[in-house]
């Protein structure tokens, strides 16, 4: 959900950010994490699951996940000022329908929306990892 | 619906023992009854862990479920009866504190599995809450409280009667639901969870604010059609509150004070509750329509969201209730629609 919104209501819709690096640091991220999520799968449907893969998804994560954030964010705050300047998607009184819509604060507020749910989910993946990995651990030893 | 108790194949296995007059025990004259009641055992087991909580003997066969609760409490306090669940099976359905203990399918020691439904509110509680809460946050925008608008507008008036129009409806739709509570409604359950009323708080707290900003706003501006759409919306408006009261004052006669008897609605002499004949839950359809009334008079998107995301939820539970009635009620009235006649 996050992906669709950065691809499409950010990074295309504000040209002037898709030149910036941090566009650069969420695609890599990005698309690390998602060759190994989806071999992952794979492999695993084949009931075939190499470590290495287990383990790459269980273990990468931990740089990946803040890299594509910090990708994110700042790609977010580039784009804030040609939102402002724009006036993108927004709309503002007095109009007929009586509503208005500042895009700029609502992406504001989408940043501040990191600081709950970064953790919960970064912390999630953590708790995984030691349920997954050590459970791969023990049916060693007994191999 | 109650279970039905198979008889039990021997007496001895009931625990019931009768002493006819031939029973052979001697010392009774011939004529003379007497009959052993059964007293039962209760154990009560976690739902999770099957750790036995609690074991009550001497327990009158006749007992209710909310007689049971209220023993349970004594040994753990801190599970008033409203937040018990007893269930005959641990992922089962719970039973209802009505039951009687010898209706049901045990033994003569019943298991019961309990499962904790958490902190309770009371539905009283959180219906005053969350409607007070509107009334209140409105008459902050209508009244241009400071820091909501710009400093120069504050504690000024609209000059758009629409507005004042708007206040009028608004307050008094809140006033009705908070007299409804208080004086109208017949609560089927006395408590619901208590995260409950966070989130409907948030909502209704929230969608008033969020209206009431618009429509008190300095820059509001009025209905493209002028008085002609104010005034065909504040009918639809007032006919829909007409509406829906009558459907609650119809609804709260079919149930006696105190009790929890459910029975199928049907129109009265008053013509507003007419449309049971077309669908279940006519409340639910006046009080859309009375959102809707309100939508177009004001001519607020906001007030349209509001009106969608009710219309949402509320067709939801028109449906559960719908389905309920169907399968409570062979007889059901097959042309009733949940919500919306003929369609939804």
């Amino acid at each position: 959900m996050s992906r669709v919104f950065l691809i499409w209501a950010v990074t295309h819709s504000v040209k002037e950010v898709q030149s910036e690096d941090s566009v650069l640091l969420f695609v890599i991220a990005w698309t690390i994490t998602e060759i190994i999520r989806y071999s992952f799968y794979t492999f695993s449907l084949l009931n075939h699951l190499p470590y290495l893969i287990k383990w790459a998804r269980y273990t990468l994560f931990i740089v990946l996940y803040p890299m594509g954030v910090s990708g994110e964010l700042l790609t977010i705050y580039a784009a804030l000022p040609f939102v402002r300047q724009a006036g993108l998607y927004s709309i503002s009184l007095p109009n007929k329908y009586n509503f208005s819509f500042d895009y700029y604060a609502f992406l504001i507020l989408i940043m501040i929306s990191y600081i709950p749910i970064f953790p919960q989910l970064y912390f999630h993946m953590i708790h995984q990892r030691r349920k997954v990995l050590s459970h791969t651990e023990e049916h060693k030893k007994f191999e | 619906m109650e279970h039905h108790h198979p008889t039990p194949l021997t007496l001895e296995s009931s625990g019931w023992a009768p002493s006819w007059p031939w029973s052979g025990s001697g010392e009774k004259g011939p004529g003379t009854l007497r009959i052993c009641r059964t007293i039962l055992q209760v154990e009560i087991l976690d739902a999770k862990t099957r750790e036995k909580l609690c074991f009550l003997d001497k327990v009158e066969p006749h007992a209710t479920i909310a007689e049971i609760k209220n023993l349970f409490t004594k040994t753990h306090p801190q599970w008033y009866p409203a937040r018990q669940s007893l269930r005959l099976d641990p992922k089962g359905k719970s039973l209802k504190d009505e039951d009687v203990l010898q209706k049901l399918p045990v033994g003569t020691t019943a298991t019961f599995y309990f499962r904790d439904l958490g902190a309770q509110i009371s539905w009283v509680t959180v219906f005053l809450t969350e409607y007070a809460g509107p009334l209140f946050i409105y008459l902050l925008f209508y009244f241009r409280v400071p820091f909501i608008y710009g400093h120069k507008y504050d504690f000024t008036s609209s000059r758009h009667t629409v507005v004042h129009l708007a206040c009028i409806c608004h307050s008094f739709h809140y006033v009705k639901r908070l007299l409804e509570t208080l004086f109208v409604h017949r609560f089927s359950h006395g408590t619901m969870p208590l995260r409950n009323i966070f989130k409907n708080c948030t909502y209704y707290w929230g969608f008033a604010a969020w209206m009431a900003y618009y429509i008190n706003h300095p820059l509001y501006t009025p209905p493209t059609y002028g008085a002609q759409q104010v005034k065909l919306a504040l009918a639809i408006f007032v006919i829909c509150q007409l509406g829906n009261f009558s459907i609650h004052m119809a609804l709260r006669d079919l149930r006696p004070a105190g009790s929890k008897t459910r029975k199928i609605p049907y129109p009265t002499k008053n013509p507003f509750t007419w449309l049971f004949l077309l669908v279940s839950c006519p409340n639910y359809t006046y009080e859309v329509g009375s959102w809707i009334g309100f939508a177009i008079m004001t001519q607020c998107v906001p007030v349209a969201l509001f009106s969608l995301v009710g219309f949402t939820q509320m067709t939801i539970w028109a449906k559960g209730k719908h389905r309920s009635y169907l399968k409570e009620f062979r007889d059901y009235p097959p042309l009733r629609m949940p919500i919306i006649p003929f369609l939804l």
